[in-house]
């Protein structure tokens, strides 16, 4: 709903804007809809001067098609795939984050979504030197642990607060702080932080439920169109930015009793892909988890492999993959 | 700042108005005058005042820091220590904990009835005032009672406890001039008592406490004793409850955060069916069950009282003994036996046996 205003193409003056408010024409979509050669009656402008300022605005309003071709030679070219440092979940996700795509990350309470995010943004900042924003709306977030973590890939004191401090942390609170946030770094803060020494590779929230639930449910409607834009920034700034988006959510029981994302059904589109972590139960150690990809473009779905919070970077012996379907069906 | 409309914090109607008349931007808007933009977008004065001083608010730096400004997280380790933590006067549960309760975060205590909830509050809201040469924080608390379980008595007891303790401790003049001021009598008045009657109380209270604790910046403790008792029953709408708690969830968070403090909330067990088995659950749901930044659960074994540390994200998942006492919330006396069984959460269903 772009407003008809003085300046936004040649040709549009005020009396041309005037003539046309008088029909009640105010923005580019009511102008476009009309029939020129009406509206040149009725307004009393020149046919040959809408026509042209029709060309114009449909040319600067439109989205142009682009070979596929073309695209493919800028994935191979754009695209980075981020290790998450653990070779199970990398496994999962076909050699880990893709840059340009939302990865999702779902569980119940305690079943270890900000730990891999804190193992993910460690392994970013430490291994791949790469800046990482993390945007915190639970208060989960602990730079002790960060640490921890740290200490146990690294002695050096140096490389542990060189890899601290690519890890910025923004904590908002509410949905609109987040958009604002969203926002702000789609505007300038992506840009400014790529200037100054590393780029930046990945973008986590964790958790976009916590801001989002209390906006939903009950007789809010707002909610939804929220969380619609919330998607839609997130989803802006992994392609603009060729960025990847790691977001974590909760889970509810369907009427089964199988666990499935929240949010609900328009949200479980955004994500690319969805990682389900669970507890193992009755385990000899209790940070043992499992992860099932539950959605992607790339995998079979339904993969499980496991791994233990406490041990990330190394590979479990006994790893359980399941049917890797793809693989089984080739001869 | 490039915020579009639609994602302003403005009522729907209004940024339906707003968009119709082909304001995309907040920039668009920052620049009229409220008669200017009454006018354009149709909409009655008062809510072009609302809008404009919106966005003026909006681009305070203040305002603006949180949503665009990070901290790295070195800064965030720095931060961190120098909040401190709460002790429990329980070393197994400081050390499964991590030093304490820790300020800045949110912890929920659930446990079955009689298991010693309040009392771990109380105990909490005690030994928040601990001086600081004594290695406490020296903070106020607040404590939020909405079950009518709140005992003065308990406080003085553990109060007197917690001074006995620390004059045992008092070594230089330092700590010797802090112990004369600290006194049953100080501790109570040092401690202040809520009383919610329903959720409506409850939630009206939370959302004023930003002006309580700019009044009285030495709070580093709320208790809220219990979350899930206004929240069980009266109601008949459960996504409206659900959205409830979230809300309430993220705004002691963000108070935790911003004044540095220690939120505590308690919550009932219920049963749950699965499988043919009964086991308890925290109440309130399972989407409740993220609110909390740590979950501490509280159950019986047997004649032991357990303490099992469920989530948290720096510590690892640990189960301590302790007891409770005349003076409060302590170590269990036979410590060997518990060390084995340390972490093994599978003994968590057996928490019905005595419930």
């Amino acid at each position: 709903m772009v407003i008809l205003r003085e300046g936004i193409c040649p040709g549009i003056n005020e009396d041309f804007i005037k003539a046309l408010q008088s029909e009640d024409i105010r923005t580019v979509e009511d102008f476009v809809s009309f029939n020129p050669e009406e509206l040149a009656q009725k307004c009393s402008l020149s046919y040959k001067a809408l026509v042209a300022v029709r060309r114009v605005l449909l040319a600067q309003c439109t989205a142009f098609p682009v070979s596929a071709a073309d695209l493919y030679e800028e994935l191979l070219s754009s695209t980075a795939i981020l290790s998450t440092g653990s070779p199970s979940l990398d496994k999962l996700l076909d050699s880990g984050l893709y840059t340009g795509e939302i990865t999702e990350l779902i569980g119940s309470p305690g079943s270890g979504k900000t730990q891999v995010c804190f193992s993910v943004a460690v392994n970013m900042s430490h291994q791949l030197k790469q800046t990482v924003f993390y945007i915190d709306t639970r208060g989960g977030v602990c730079a002790n642990r960060l640490l921890q973590m740290l200490q146990t890939s690294t002695p050096d004191m140096e490389e542990q607060m060189e890899a601290l401090k690519k890890i910025k942390v923004f904590r908002v609170f509410d949905v609109f702080s987040l958009l604002a946030c969203l926002q702000n770094l789609r505007s300038n803060g992506l840009q400014k932080a790529s200037v100054g020494g590393g780029s930046v590779k990945a973008l986590m929230v964790d958790s976009v439920s916590a801001v989002l639930s209390s906006m939903l449910g009950g007789k809010q409607n707002e909610g939804m169109s929220l969380m619609m834009q919330v998607a839609g920034e997130m989803k802006m700034i992994a392609k603009d930015f060729n960025i990847a988006v790691l977001v974590t959510n909760h889970v509810t029981k369907d009427g089964n009793g199988h666990l499935k994302a929240g949010l609900g059904q328009s949200w479980s589109h955004v994500p690319r892909t969805r990682v389900l972590l669970q507890r193992v139960e009755n385990a000899e150690t209790p940070s043992l988890r499992t992860a099932t990809l539950t959605k992607s473009s790339r995998q079979a779905c339904r993969l499980v492999e496991e791994f233990d919070l406490c041990h990330w970077s190394e590979e479990r012996s006994t790893s359980i993959s399941a049917k890797r379907k793809l693989e089984s069906s080739k001869p | 700042m490039h915020r579009t409309v639609p994602s302003l914090p403005l009522a729907p109607s209004v940024k339906v108005k707003l968009i119709n008349a082909g304001f995309q931007v907040a920039s668009d808007l920052i620049d009229m005058r409220p008669l200017q933009l009454c006018k354009e977008a149709g909409i009655s004065q008062e809510e072009a005042v609302e809008v404009l001083q919106m966005l003026r608010d909006d681009a305070q730096p203040h305002q603006q820091r949180a949503a665009t400004e990070s901290l790295t997280a070195l800064d965030l380790l720095h931060h961190e220590q120098t909040l401190g933590s709460i002790v429990t006067f329980c070393s197994g549960l400081d050390n499964a904990l991590g030093g304490g309760v820790p300020v800045g975060k949110t912890t929920e205590i659930c446990g079955a009835p009689g298991v010693g909830k309040t009392q771990l509050c109380i105990q909490l809201a005690v030994d928040v005032q601990i001086p600081v040469c004594f290695g406490g924080l020296g903070g106020k608390a607040l404590y939020v009672d909405t079950e009518g379980s709140f005992l003065v008595q308990r406080v003085s007891d553990m109060a007197e406890a917690a001074v006995q303790h620390c004059t045992l401790l008092a070594e230089d003049t330092e700590q010797k001039q802090a112990l004369e001021e600290l006194t049953v009598e100080k501790i109570l008045s040092n401690l202040f008592l809520v009383r919610c009657h329903d959720y409506v109380e409850l939630l009206a209270e939370v959302y004023l406490l930003p002006d309580f604790l700019s009044e009285h910046p030495e709070v580093r403790l709320i208790v809220i004793d219990s979350i899930a008792f206004p929240f069980r029953h009266d109601f008949e709408d459960l996504s409206q409850r659900t959205r409830l708690l979230n809300g309430l969830a993220q705004q002691l968070i963000q108070l935790a955060t911003q004044h540095s403090l220690a939120v505590v909330l308690t919550n009932q067990m219920t049963t749950r069916v699965s499988n043919g088995q009964s086991k308890l659950v925290p109440a309130l749901g399972e989407s409740w069950g993220h609110a909390a930044t740590q979950r501490l659960i509280l159950h019986w074994e047997g004649l032991r009282r357990l303490a099992s540390l469920y989530k948290s994200p720096s510590q690892m998942e640990a189960t301590i003994q302790y007891q409770i006492t005349v003076q409060g919330f302590r170590d269990a006396p036979d410590e060997p036996r518990l060390a084995s069984s340390s972490g093994n959460y599978s003994k968590r269903p057996r928490m019905e046996d005595l419930s």
